[in-house]
């Protein structure tokens, strides 16, 4: 048997392990032209299937051999004919497929090499420099994961003006994930090692609102998000004060990318999620979300990332028709045990529902896109039969963030979050409306904030709770006899509660 | 030949290619030491594998094992087990990525010899849907 488990100067192979082919591609390309990667280079241009072969060479022998990788990187600049393109495609490669079992020298010479690369605009670096960002695990306090966060944010603040020019977007990119993780990086405690990281996470993303605000912006409405997570911090109660609070209604506008959303996913992560919701059938996906669980979410300061994961699952994994009406496990399921997770810890609990219900805050029927507010409506709509309970802390809690959240947003949080109702009733994500207002396993009170909510549109847009023609219902229900069964005989007339609501501000600033 | 492993027979022949998730692992090793029970399944069935020596360690519920030269046999106190045996080898090729059904499991059914051909087990009935040994979870 081939012994593969010390011939591997790249990775480490634990016993038992199938040898990964990339790793494998790499080092065969390097032991075979070894004798072209010393000076003299050949002065002849390669053939094609040559030149790959020496990339890939090259990049092992980069990764490899700290002491000559200068030495490699002038063969590379000497031979390159694709903008660099294959060599950041492989380095691409590495980092998705082999990061986490890098050897230590080879993760070091992988950011220096990166560097090199953004000096010399490498045909897909800022999807090189996503793809690292994306290596920094959240509440993950070790060494290694410390040292990376710090290498990459100050590669950002050292490579700031080449960036700037050549890929302002990847800044916006970095301040995704920089604010991201300083929230969590404030959060725990007693921690030293992460003094200096803060610090240079701070400078990087005041820089960044500082000097180039707009590309701050083009995060979009979870710009916000994030920064209140940060409110405590002075820094960024400044920037709030100073730039953002004033352009609040323009942001909320803005549907945050789905982009971002992937760069607190770890590849695993995301792999595994997209299994779980297009594969594995509910009823029998029990081991799995525990594999998870024990993977990606054990430990207290874990907990954070439950937020991620929900804004990534909503906005990110739109499942298609035929999933949706198959029996694979639907989104509305992952986050109810999502929500069962964080149960304990009542700020990440609130945390994870506002990530939930955000863009039902901000909810524009012509730019935002319903599958984003799916899970939250089918959620409430399952929990009815067996657990009511979780119906009504959602509904109360997404109710109160009306009142409760950012009072000078109230209009167009009235106004979202009309729309997304009415939305999830039109498209027929929800058979009807009613399923909520006239519920007798719901509190009166809560129904009565419901349907006077929902007044608020009454002018404009004609209100029939009781219609429940709409094109794709079928799509969204796999079994319509549960939710028959959810749904009450009594028709309240919603006329009558509309004309029951007081004079409503919010009512005036709704466009026609 | 890559197999499914609803397709195994037993057979005292270290020749089944196949790969599986592994779903349970014994806590503690049996009273020799040497070697532990597991779950794994596939898409069509799943089956008791035995792990041997270092095997025990390398491998967690969650892997996906790619398992060459195999054999599928009666084992003492463990009943009939896949493995790898001598000549056989067990690798992990992934995580996670495998949907899994837990029924049925071809270690908890009732192998006799065909009649028309001795050397060949044929299924004659189950012993039990799901395995005795990890029940599904509640």
């Amino acid at each position: 048997m081939e012994n593969h488990f010390d011939t591997s100067k790249l990775i480490r192979v634990s016993l038992h392990e199938v040898e990964n082919q990339l790793e494998l591609s790499l080092r065969q390309a390097f032991e075979s032209l070894q004798p072209k990667l010393r000076p003299p280079f050949s002065l002849e241009i390669p053939e094609p299937q040559e030149y790959l072969e020496l990339n890939k060479a090259i990049v092992y022998g980069v990764l490899c051999e700290p002491s000559s990788s200068k030495t490699h990187i002038k063969h590379l600049h000497a031979l390159v004919t694709d903008g660099y393109a294959f060599f950041t495609s492989l380095l691409i490669g590495i980092v998705v497929e082999l990061y986490v079992k890098l050897v230590d020298s080879a993760k070091i010479q992988l950011i220096c090499v990166t560097k090199e690369m953004i000096d010399v605009s490498s045909v897909g670096i800022e999807d090189l420099l996503v793809s690292l960002l994306r290596r920094i695990g959240s509440g993950d306090y070790g060494d290694q994961n410390v040292w990376l966060c710090s290498e990459l944010v100050s590669l950002f603040l050292e490579k700031w003006d080449c960036l700037l020019e050549d890929m302002p977007l990847v800044l916006t990119s970095a301040l995704y994930s920089f604010l991201r993780l300083l929230a969590d990086h404030y959060r725990v405690l007693g921690v030293a090692k992460l003094e200096n990281v803060k610090r240079l996470e701070i400078k990087l993303c005041v820089k960044m609102f500082r000097e180039q605000f707009h590309l701050g912006l083009k995060i979009g409405r979870d710009l916000i998000l994030l920064l209140q997570d940060l409110s405590h911090v002075s820094e960024f109660r400044e920037i709030w004060n100073d730039l953002v609070s004033s352009h609040c209604s323009d942001i909320y506008q803005l549907k945050t990318s789905s982009r971002y959303f992937l760069l607190r996913i770890t590849p695993e992560m995301e792999t595994q999620l997209r299994f779980l919701l297009g594969n594995v059938k509910l009823g029998s996906h029990k081991r799995h979300q525990m594999w998870f669980l024990k993977k990606f979410l054990l430990g207290p300061e874990k907990e954070t990332l439950l937020i991620d994961i929900v804004r990534f699952v909503c906005c990110v994994i739109h499942p298609t028709n035929e999933i949706i009406r198959s029996e694979i496990m639907p989104r509305w399921a992952i986050i109810g045990w999502l929500l069962e997770l964080c149960r304990q810890n009542h700020h990440i609990e609130r945390s994870v529902k506002l990530a939930l219900f955000y863009d039902w805050l901000f909810f524009n029927e012509r730019m935002d896109n319903i599958m984003n507010v799916e899970p939250a409506a089918l959620l409430m709509v399952w929990s009815i039969p067996q657990y009511p309970h979780i119906t009504h802390s959602l509904l109360e809690f997404v109710l109160h963030l009306v009142e409760t959240y950012e009072i000078t947003s109230r209009d167009i949080i009235v106004r979202g979050l009309t729309s997304a109702f009415r939305e999830i009733e039109r498209k027929g994500v929800i058979r009807s409306l009613d399923i909520f207002l006239t519920n007798p396993a719901l509190a009166p009170d809560l129904k009565k904030k419901l349907a006077n909510l929902l007044s608020c549109h009454h002018e404009k847009v004609p209100v029939n709770l009781h219609q429940l023609s709409v094109p794709s219902k079928q799509t969204f229900l796999s079994s319509e006899a549960n939710l028959k069964e959810c749904s009450t005989k009594i028709f309240d007339t919603p006329d009558q509660k509309l004309d029951n609501s007081v004079e409503n501000p919010a009512k005036h600033e709704i466009p026609g | 030949m890559q197999l499914f492993l609803k397709d195994i027979v037993p057979a005292a022949q270290n020749n089944i290619n196949t790969r599986f998730i592994i779903l349970d692992k014994a806590k503690s090793p049996a009273a020799n030491g040497k070697n532990c029970i597991a779950l794994a399944a596939d898409e069509t069935a799943a089956v008791h594998i035995q792990l041997w020596g270092d095997e025990c360690d390398a491998f967690e519920a969650g892997d996906i094992v790619k398992l060459t030269n195999g054999i599928f046999s009666y084992v003492r106190n463990n009943g009939l087990v896949l493995r790898a045996g001598k000549r056989g080898k067990m690798e992990k090729m992934g995580e996670f990525t495998v949907a899994f059904v837990e029924t049925p499991n071809i270690s908890e059914i009732q192998w006799n010899p065909d009649p028309e051909n001795p050397k060949r087990y044929i299924q004659s009935g189950v012993v039990s849907a799901y395995s005795r040994i990890f029940p599904p979870l509640p």
